[in-house]
């Protein structure tokens, strides 16, 4: 069969596997954002009790050091023993709790990229320690944090792709399906997959490139 | 906690087999990448418009799609046009592909924030500019890349377990393996995720000893 | 407490890892009245100004502000009703000169937003760059954010201006643009604590000088005298030096 015939006939599938893809991929950046974030203030502003600290730190270091592909096995498994949770939701909670170790260390550099000064002159004129995060640190340091979010992003993105691994039916699984219906057209279909991937994450850089572009500040260092 | 020291002690063993084949898998991977990376970024740096244009659509490809895609064209794909490897070569022909290309970027960063002047120094005092390329830029952009070369070595340290999906017998396939026979495939990937864990910290710290040993003031940070 | 006292400093000391760096300082200033303190580097000047705000929160002693003691509790309102001038400016990075000026008037006073530009314009107007007010600080040189930074904290129409070595990080022929403002408002009858290594300005604008050493004030008293016949052999061998190399 000729191979464009089988990508007109397939290629609903790995759009399919795409949708999955995306889907997955906002939501483990949500997750990763929101408490990355959270992660990140108690580190900065938060007691510096070491029964505070500690277990952040733990946190991070356990997730940062593992491979992906593990924590995958081991949520997948170690929650579906008490819970009946679907492998899309385990690939969410384990790349996303993942994704919040890496974030919260890039909102940590951003934030103390910003000059010590900013924060005490805020201080000095009266603004409260809330106030000034708020108004003068955090629009500083979302400035900062961009390009490495970026970075975080793409990986990500590509990583969706791990998720194969449990069985979620996104873009490289759908590939591997129609591999094993269809022989011989394994370079192609590869093919079509990695351009997909290509364009999702070209596509998302430009995006957050214009967003960093827009918020510019002139002179505002890197 | 006593349960999973038990299925420690009884598969432990089997599993730390796995060690050598996933160090391998990444010295020889990383090894290689090096040079590459070096190559790539010296034709994106100092090469003309050819070598230029195919390092960067290099550089692109590879970082934008991923590294299970790669590998999957690599092992599964290939053949097809008659070029066979066996899993372990395939995986290190992936990593070391995919390395290369962060590599390159990373050394790159480092070679474009040495001072102009320093090249400029060295010519006048009479060197070719090989030589003040091998004796003024590199030792000053090696040193420079340490931190973000450690950290991208530590990524395809984790990175080694994919080559899982193409049935290397390295940790997390045995690991896999062990959790078929066993069922238990919850303890059996914490014990890999410890591993992975180890593995991780002491290149990390390894890593971080040799920024410390290489450290020159006014060239890098401490 | 002095009846007509706008600042009233009593007894501050302030020590770091036992060093004490303020050992007892306690001074007073009435409305419209302009201090300059001078002194050696380490003598203690800009701990003391960074005590009266509580950016160093002292150790022991009183701050009043117009009769209300200032307090950790208290602390942001009473920082409001008091500008300061840092010695590298720190005008906020990510605001037009314009939304500096006006960003602690909107958030910190609550101040409609209309009447806020239309006091920040004024401000800019007094130290003479109405035409940057779209610029971002990284635009200008270091004497025109120093100058905005003044405006900034004049724009909270403060009860006493602090100035914390505001010519320091300028090159020289920068310092003047921002000296001219500092006089200016000195003449206008701002309340003013300067510490600053501006003799000019000292001789020129000061109503009174304080001379520290060592985390004490060794000698105080109107311009003219400290200048020309101050009593301590400390003070005079001081303004040797700085008269030699300033």
């Amino acid at each position: 069969m000729d191979i464009y015939d089988v990508l007109l006939r397939d290629f609903p599938f790995l759009l399919k596997g795409l949708g999955v893809a995306i889907v997955l991929l906002a939501a483990l950046l949500v997750i990763g954002f929101v408490l990355g974030m959270g992660i990140c203030l108690v580190q900065l502003y938060g007691p510096r009790s070491r029964l505070v600290q500690w277990p952040l730190v733990l946190y991070e270091r356990i997730f940062r050091g593992v491979p992906i592909i593990i924590m995958l096995f081991i949520f997948f498994y170690g929650i579906s023993g008490v819970w009946d949770i679907s492998a899309f939701g385990a690939a969410v909670l384990a790349m996303g709790l993942r994704s919040a170790a890496y974030q919260s260390q890039i909102f940590r550099s951003a934030f103390q990229s910003v000059p010590a000064g900013q924060m005490m002159a805020a201080r000095a004129m009266g603004m409260s320690k809330i106030m000034a995060i708020r108004h003068i640190v955090f629009p500083q340091a979302a400035r900062h944090a961009i390009g490495p979010w970026t970075n975080e992003f793409s990986s990500e993105i590509k990583e969706t792709s791990l998720a194969y691994v449990i069985g979620v039916v996104e873009l490289t699984r759908q590939a591997h399906y129609i591999i094993t219906s269809t022989q011989g057209n394994v370079l192609t279909v590869f093919a079509v997959v990695a351009l997909l991937y290509f364009i999702l994450n070209r596509t998302g850089n430009s995006l957050l490139y214009a967003l960093e572009r827009k918020l510019a500040v002139p002179g505002f260092e890197k | 906690m006593r349960e999973f020291i038990e299925f420690g002690i009884e598969w432990l063993p089997e599993l730390l087999m796995g060690v050598p084949v996933t160090l391998s898998l990444w010295v020889i991977a990383i090894t290689l990448g090096f040079f590459l990376g070096l190559v790539l970024c010296w034709a994106r740096v100092y090469g003309n418009l050819f070598f230029y244009w195919i390092s960067t659509a290099y550089v692109e490809l590879f970082r934008g799609t991923p590294m299970l895609v790669q590998m999957f064209f690599i092992y599964l794909g290939l053949p097809h046009l008659g070029i066979v490897f066996d899993a372990f070569t395939a995986a290190v022909i992936a990593i070391t592909l995919n390395s290369a290309a962060y590599q390159a970027e990373y050394f790159r960063g480092s070679v474009l924030s040495v001072p102009k002047g320093q090249l400029v120094a060295a010519r006048s005092c009479g060197m070719t500019q090989w030589q003040a390329i091998r004796y003024i830029m590199l030792p000053q952009a090696l040193r420079r890349v340490i931190p973000q070369w450690s950290n991208e070595a530590i990524i395809e340290l984790k990175f080694t377990s994919i080559a899982y999906t193409i049935g290397v017998v390295e940790i997390t396939s045995i690991a896999s393996d062990i959790g078929s026979r066993t069922l238990d495939f919850f303890m059996v990937f914490l014990w890999a995720g410890v591993i992975y864990l180890v593995l991780t910290s002491t290149v990390a710290s390894l890593l971080g000893l040799l920024e410390r040993r290489t450290y020159v003031p006014g060239v890098t940070n401490v | 407490m002095a009846d007509d006292l706008i600042l009233d400093v009593q007894d501050v000391k302030k020590a770091y890892d036992g060093l004490e760096v303020l050992k007892g300082i306690g001074f007073g200033l009435r409305k419209g009245e302009t201090k300059v303190l001078i002194g050696p580097s380490g003598s203690g000047k800009s701990t003391l100004l960074r005590c009266i705000n509580h950016l160093t929160v002292p150790d022991a002693g009183r701050i009043y502000l117009n009769g209300d003691e200032v307090l950790d509790t208290n602390i942001d309102a009473m920082r409001a009703r008091m500008g300061f001038v840092f010695q590298d400016f720190n005008l906020f990075s990510h605001l037009t000169v314009l939304d500096n000026v006006r960003i602690c008037q909107i958030k910190v006073n609550g101040t409609e937003k209309a009447a806020a530009t239309q006091r920040a314009h004024r401000e800019l107007e007094r130290v003479g760059l109405s035409d940057k007010a779209d610029a971002y600080p990284a635009e200008l040189s270091g004497g025109q954010q120093q100058r905005v930074s003044i405006a900034r904290a004049l724009a909270m129409d403060p009860d006493v201006l602090l100035f914390d070595e505001p010519t320091s990080a300028l090159d020289p022929e920068l310092t003047g643009e921002v000296v001219r403002v500092m006089q200016q408002l000195a003449a206008e009858g701002m309340t003013m604590v300067v510490v600053t290594h501006e003799m000019s300005f000292a001789r020129q604008a000061a109503d009174e000088i304080i001379f520290m050493e060592d985390g004490h004030i060794i000698e105080q008293g109107p311009p003219e005298t400290m200048f020309t016949d101050s009593t301590h052999e400390r003070t005079r061998a001081f303004l040797n030096v700085i008269a030699e190399h300033g």
